[in-house]
Order: structure tokens, then sequence, then C-alpha cells
């Protein structure tokens, strides 16, 4: 087997939901010792759907097998005395600790940053929450939707008439615990450098507000203020998903698609595509500022063509005119895609409970230590093996910890 | 410690030959944890972000130096403009690989290679390296050639299938949204790459395909259509694990919060809150259930309760009873909202020629050991041509000649006159405004901002 970037490396994750878990799923797979440690009932996802034929089963929650893989899984309950002694226990053996309350919670179990850096002054804390630790809102509930609110992403998303939407798939809590991976990362390196432990401290809004592309920018070098108009980008259109025969396709002209008035003798890609060359010659293929504002009447000039075509079609024959047009594949569609397939992006587990499962591989892959999953835990899978083997409780402890409710 | 705060990559150097969004983001990560990144670009084809998003939308010329978008993204970096396509130019670049630890480019497949710069090539000038070649699909497979925007990458990503209004068609967020992902997770991959040279002195190579670092967005719907047959249908802003969760209209132009209930504890909250105690006695709302049949008809009484409220009222109140609420911030709310001033998501940098402007910060972890802000200014094109070199050892005069033969160059090599340029890149605000596509136009920005001069 390859070797793995973060074998080196011993991590406790109290966190649940999404983003803490997200952040210690790409040191897991990377070969990091990760132990999740979950409340006694577990991690609330292990709730959350799907599950197989719509069967309820916390061992079985299809959000929670993704986010969790290539970890231990042990039970504690970090908010009682109990629970806090073993889990100090691990933390004096860990490099990091991942945490996904708000600061009056830690605080009231005595696992702040600033409760544990003089016994554990290498420790990283690395601490997840919808605002942030500090500030105004440090104290306000969030999910993504309230993070996706906050970024301007959400304002822009959508119809002009109609209410912002949401970014599908939970993204604002990925991009959380992108985020949260990227700060526990670059204290490492601090900490390799320079030494010491630090406290990583991530708000979800912020996570989600970095990705912002230019609203804020138009607003601080322009005084504008951009406003949701369809998604359209306020410097072109299209670069929209359109209908064609058999779903949609993104039509995206690129920088050579429309005619260029430094090459008048040439005909354009998109008059190519469109196999009408007296298109050139109107408004909407010379003027960028006509597309976008008569969007309608440009739409139905290329929408008898998309119609027409199928999207294997168009986008085979854009991308030969060198047009970057794009597919929009759904769950179905990504699973039996040929270009995964071949690069070998899905991964195949055999989970104890769930059986046979499809993951989204690898984010990226790298050539010397390719990350690599394995299935996520049973509830309280590595109980005995982490109190008994790697914190020296007796056996019989386990029995009491757990009659009293605390693993 | 003395002067400036240590920064974890004090002493990393990055080649940095991304364009445009991707790549820049991870780059610029890089950079506000103390990497030194040297970015590249070329006088003939300029990164085209500098092209968009002009400050003051004024047709002045230099349009190159003026940029918002090219500016937020390439904050403390420095620039050299070389010709790749001349030997004297690609050698600079071998000069300068010998002595990093990180190349990073976002060209499509086949262009670093056909540049005689692939990795086979720079691991033998430096056995120890980290290259990650950033692209829409990938270093390998059918469709690695595919030309790749951003704007294509998240609906091919999937994520498109699962946005979008309840019954419509799909739809892609109003940013090229896995463009900024990616690059972050490039910047991540990177950190991890560099742990392992850390302690192996292992280099290696990154193949980071857009599509796929986003596709984990979309696992909870791959999962869903293995375990139910099921690919999961466009719900607008709802969710399967909340009702009533929604975008709610406020009092104002276009104003809206978010309001967003798990169970009957935060439902009771917030039904008390809004003075409408007796929801909890109504059957269409008083259970979770019954909350998700009637969910039109909970989200019309919520919005009366809202549409008579300001956004940030309705957040405030919600919240302080202890419900999930957010108003849906703009892009000049963000700048002036007290939780991301007080923890300075946005950095002023005094950028020449535009003098103070907010910078979003890329790395969104706060620290208490170091801060990862913009450090400085936007490299202006090829501000670093000379003292990079000069680091390198040429000598003036063989800098001399590399400017006599446009090997580097510190402006751009237009086609037609900047003027015509700078011209056409103003946005029609009047229509905009007229059309919805712009909110406002305000000309004290800098005023409310506190950045004049």
């Amino acid at each position: 087997m390859a070797d793995r970037a973060l074998t080196d490396l011993r991590v406790v994750d109290i966190s649940q939901g999404i983003a803490g878990p997200y952040a210690t799923k790409l040191l897991a797979d990377a070969g990091a010792y990760v132990i999740k440690v979950e409340p006694p009932g577990g991690d609330y996802t292990r709730r959350l759907g799907p599950f197989p034929g719509d069967m309820p089963d916390r061992e079985q929650s299809g959000l929670y097998l993704h986010l969790n893989t290539s970890k231990r899984g042990m039970t504690l309950d970090v908010s009682v005395t109990s629970g806090q002694v073993v889990l100090k226990k691990l933390l004096a053996k860990a490099d990091i600790f991942v945490c996904g309350e708000k600061a009056s919670t830690l605080r009231a179990w005595g696992i702040r940053y600033d409760d544990l850096k003089a016994d554990f002054p290498e420790l990283i804390v690395a601490q997840v929450s919808p605002f942030g630790a500090t500030g105004p809102y440090a104290e306000y509930d969030g999910n993504n939707l309230t993070a996706m609110a906050m970024s301007t992403i959400m304002y822009n998303t959508g119809e002009p008439d109609r209410e912002p939407l949401v970014t599908g798939g939970q993204a604002g809590e990925y991009v959380g615990g992108v985020q949260l991976w990227i700060g526990i990362l670059a204290a490492l390196a601090n900490r390799s450098a320079h030494g010491g432990g630090d406290h990583v401290d991530v708000s979800v809004a912020e996570a989600a507000a970095s990705a912002d592309e230019y609203n804020a920018a138009m607003y601080g070098f322009q005084g504008a203020i951009r406003r949701r108009y369809y998604s359209r980008h306020i410097f072109g259109y299209p670069n929209d998903i359109m209908e064609c025969a058999d779903g949609h396709i993104v039509v995206i002209p690129g920088a050579n698609g429309f005619p260029s008035p430094l090459q008048p003798d040439t005909i354009s890609p998109m008059a190519l595509l469109m196999e009408d060359i007296e298109l050139d010659k109107t408004d909407f293929f010379k003027q960028m500022g006509e597309r976008m504002l008569r969007w309608r009447e440009f739409e139905s000039m290329i929408s008898p063509y998309l119609k027409s075509k199928t999207a294997m079609e168009i986008v085979m024959t854009a991308q030969a005119l060198r047009l970057p047009f794009a597919f929009v594949p759904d769950a179905r569609d990504l699973l039996s895609d040929e270009h995964l397939a071949e690069r070998g992006f899905f991964e195949h587990l055999q989970h104890p409970k769930a059986g046979a499962i499809t993951l989204p591989g690898a984010p990226f892959k790298m050539s010397e230590t390719p990350l690599h999953q394995e299935p996520s835990p049973l509830l309280g899978e590595a109980n005995a093996q982490v109190l008994v083997e790697d914190l020296g409780y007796e056996k019989g402890d386990l029995t009491i910890l757990s009659d009293r409710g605390v693993i | 410690m003395n002067g400036a705060p240590q920064l974890p990559l004090e002493g990393v150097r990055v080649v940095d030959l991304a364009q445009v969004f991707a790549g820049p983001a991870c780059t610029r990560i890089l950079a506000d944890l103390g990497a030194d990144v040297i970015r590249f670009e070329s006088a003939s084809r300029m990164d085209v972000t500098r092209n968009l998003i002009i400050t003051d939308n004024d047709g002045l010329d230099h349009h190159w130096l003026r940029s918002s978008y090219f500016t937020i993204r390439n904050a403390s970096k420095r620039e050299m403009v070389l010709d790749l396509a001349k030997e004297e130019g690609r050698e600079i670049i071998r000069k300068l690989v010998a002595q990093a630890d990180v190349v990073v480019e976002s060209f499509t497949p086949r262009v670093m290679a056909n540049f005689g710069l692939g990795y086979d090539v720079l691991k033998q000038i430096k056995p120890d390296l980290i290259m990650c070649s950033l692209s829409g699909y990938g270093q390998y497979g059918p469709m690695r050639d595919f030309g790749a925007y951003g704007m294509g990458l998240e609906p091919a990503s999937g994520i498109s299938s699962i946005t979008g209004y309840a019954g419509g068609p799909p739809i892609r967020s109003g940013l090229s949204f896995t463009d900024p992902y990616s690059g972050f997770v490039g910047a991540g991959a990177i950190l991890t790459a560099l742990h392992y040279k850390r302690r192996t002195g292992k280099g290696q190579y990154i193949d980071l395909s857009e599509q796929e670092a986003a596709i984990p967005v979309m696992a909870a719907a791959l999962l869903e259509y293995q375990m139910t047959g099921r690919a999961p249908e466009r719900m607008g802003d709802r969710s399967d694990f909340a009702a009533p969760q929604g975008c709610y209209r406020c009092a104002g132009d276009d104003r809206w919060a978010v309001i967003s209930c798990e169970d009957d504890a935060q439902f009771g909250r917030m039904a008390a809150a809004m003075g409408h105690g007796e929801w909890l006695e109504d059957d269409r709302f008083s259970t979770v259930l019954a909350r998700h049949q009637h969910h039109d008809e909970l989200d019309a009484a919520v919005t009366a309760w809202t549409s008579t409220r300001d956004h940030y009222d309705v957040m405030h109140t919600l919240q302080a009873a202890g419900v999930k609420s957010a108003a849906v911030l703009d892009g000049k709310e963000i700048l002036f909202d007290p939780q991301f001033k007080a923890r300075h998501h946005f950095d002023t940098i005094d950028q020449p020629p535009l003098g103070k402007r907010p910078v979003q910060r890329h790395v969104a972890a706060k620290f208490t050991r170091f801060e990862a802000k913009a450090r400085r200014h936007a490299p202006l094109l090829g501000e670093h041509n000379e003292e990079v070199l000069k680091e390198l050892g040429y000598s003036d005069e063989e800098i001399t000649q590399l400017k006599t033969d446009a090997v580097i160059a510190d402006k751009p090599n237009l086609p037609v006159p900047a003027q015509f340029i700078s011209q056409a890149l103003k946005l029609p605000y009047e229509r905009y405004l007229e059309a919805g596509i712009l909110q406002a136009v305000e000309s004290d920005y800098r005023e409310q901002l506190g950045i004049a001069d």
C-alpha cells in the first residue's frame, strides 16, 4: 500500500454534522489517526437521511457513512465530568482537537482553547461554529442556510422576482469544512515552523463569504450593489443553464465564441455551432450588452437549435469548436459517468451494516500519498480499543461507564 | 518575537502559473499564510480577470491595474510578466522552480508539457517538488481536454441538479461556486503535501479536477439515489431537516431573512417570538409532520410577520429567542455587518493606483499566533520582474536584454489601443439599474466605507 501523508497525526473530534466531520474525514483519509467521539446517542447526522429503502437506522445514514470514513468511532458524553476526564486523557495524546460547539458550551464543559492550553501547550484546538467564536453573533445558532444567507451568495442566486435561493447540497457547510481543514493544516505548519499549539476558529458564515466572487468587491471598488438576475454573471450572457432536447446543458460561449471585431472575416464558433452564419450579423452576436439586456429575444433565437439536439450532441460539437459548454448531470448521471469511471473517481466500500456503497472518491489525486477511505465506524465500535488499549482503562470500567451513560 | 509576526509558510516559495479564479484563490491562501508566491502572466494574454469589474467603471485607461476582481484574488503575491514561448522565459521558470517548494498551474492539460514544463521535467530540476495542477476535469480521462470555465463546473459536479425552485429547472449559483471551492481544496491538498514533505523530504504531483473536488457536496444525493432509487428533487430553500425553513420577505425593497426550525422546541420559541402562541394548538402546525405537510400555509403565516419587519430585526429577534435565522446580505451589507467587522473578514489594503480598498479574507480561520490576512497589494503587471531576476542572480545587463527581447514586460501587448478596451469594459450601469441587474450605484461609497483619500 502507498504511504499516506498524515500518519503521524492524532486527532480527537467531538464535532457533529457536516463541517467538522468533513474536515476530519479529509485528515483521516490522508492517514491521520482520527478518533470520532460521539455522544452515546450518536452524531445527529446518524438520524439524517438518506437511508436504505427509507428505513431510518442510525448505522446506515448515507450522510454519516460519507462524512466519517477512516475514523475510529467511540461514544463519550463530554457534557459530564466523567466524560471530560476521559476526553482530557485522549487530548494528552492528540495533536488536534476538533469541536463544533459554541464558545459558551465549551466554556461550560471546560474545554475551550483557553482551558486546555496550559495542560496541552502543543495542542491545536479547532473550533467550527455558525458565526465564529467571537463577535456580537458568537452565541447565535445557525446552519447551512444562515451561512449562505450571510455570505452574499444567496442574495445573488435565483430569479429577480422570487426569493433568493440557497445552493444545493449544504454547500456552505462543506466550504466551512474545507476552511476548517485548511486552518488545521496551517496551524500544524506553524507548529512545525515556530512551535506551539493554537486556536483555529472558523465561522461557517465567513467560510462561505470567503468564496464570494465579486459581490462585495463591486461595492468596495465601484459602489455598485449587485442583485440576483437569474444567477447570471454581471459580465456576460449566456453562461447559463438552458434546456435541450433531453435535459439541460450549460451554454458558455467563452472568450472567443462570438464575433470578434479584430477578425471581421471569421465566422464565429457560436454561429458555426448553430449552423447559421447570418447570426454573426445580429446585434445579439455582436454585443454582450444586448444579449444581457434583451436576453429573452436572444434565448428565443437559440432555443429552437438547442431543443432540437441532445445534450451529448450539443456539448461534443461545441467542445470541438472550442466552446467550453458543459453537461448538467444529476446524481444518477454522475454514478454512470464514463469520464469519472475512467478516472476511478468513485470508491466502492463494503460497510458491515449498509453493505456495498459507492462514495465520492478523493477530491484530489496525490501521486505519492493517495487518499483512501475505510468504512465509517459503527456507533461505539472502538470504545474498547481506545479506552483499554490506548488509555489503559480496565475492561470492567467499560461496563461501569456504559451503565452510567458516559459511553 | 519582534517585528512582523511569524507566519506558518515563511520560507516556502510557490511558482504560480494559475490564472482566473480557482488557482489564484488557492495561491492567495498560501500567500496569506506567508509563502512567497510569485505569479506569472503573459503580456499578450494577461489574466482575463484584469478585465473584470473595473474600479469606478469609468473607462479610464490602464484598466489592467484597476480590476477589483484581480485585486481581491491576488493580494499578497509577487508577479512577473514572462513570455513562455521564448526559451529565455522558460529558463527563468526552471531557475525559479529549482528554488521552489510548490508549483501551481491551471492550464488545460498538455499546455505545461508543451512548454516543456511538465511535472516529469520539473522534478528533475527539483526532486522534492510539490506540483498541483488545477483543471476542469483532471489530467486524464475522456474529458481531460474539454475547455472548462467556472460557470460550467458547478453544473458538471451535479450541484445544479439540486439547486433551484421546486418544480423548476436546475440553476447555477450566482457565482462560479466550484472555482473558489476547488481552489480552497487545492490549498488544503498542498498543505497536506507540505506536511508529508516536512516529515519525509518527498514531493509529489497533485491532479485536482474541479468537477471531482466538488462532487462530495453531492454525497447525500448520490447515496439517496443508491439507497432509494430516487435522484433528489429541487426544493428551493426547503429541506427534509427542518420546517418551517425558508427565505422570507421582509420590509423594504428586496430584503429577506432565512429561518429554520428543526423540532417542536425551536418551533415553539419561534411562535412565541412572533406573538403566535396559538400556532402550537393549530393542527396544521403543531407537529413536525404537520409543519411539513402544511409548509405553504406556514410560510404564509411566517411571512405575514416578517414582511413588516426589517430583515436584521427578524434575525436578532429570532436569535434572541433561540431560533436559527439570518438576514440575507447583499454585497454592500456584508461590508458593514457588525460580525464580519468584528472578526476582520475584510482587510483594507492600499492598492496603487486605487487607494484603500476592502479585500475579503481567503483563509477563513482565525488564529491566536498569527493572522492569515492580505499582506500587501495585488501586484501591478510585471511589478517584480527585476526584483525576482536579481534574486536569481541576473545582472542589470541581462535584465535590460530580457526587456529588449520582450521576454519580460510590464505593459500588456494589446491588439487594439488600450483606450478602446477600457471603454468597452464599462458596464452599462443605467440600463443595468433599469433591468434590475444592479440594485443601486452609490457614488459616495468610499466615504461610507471610510476609505476616501
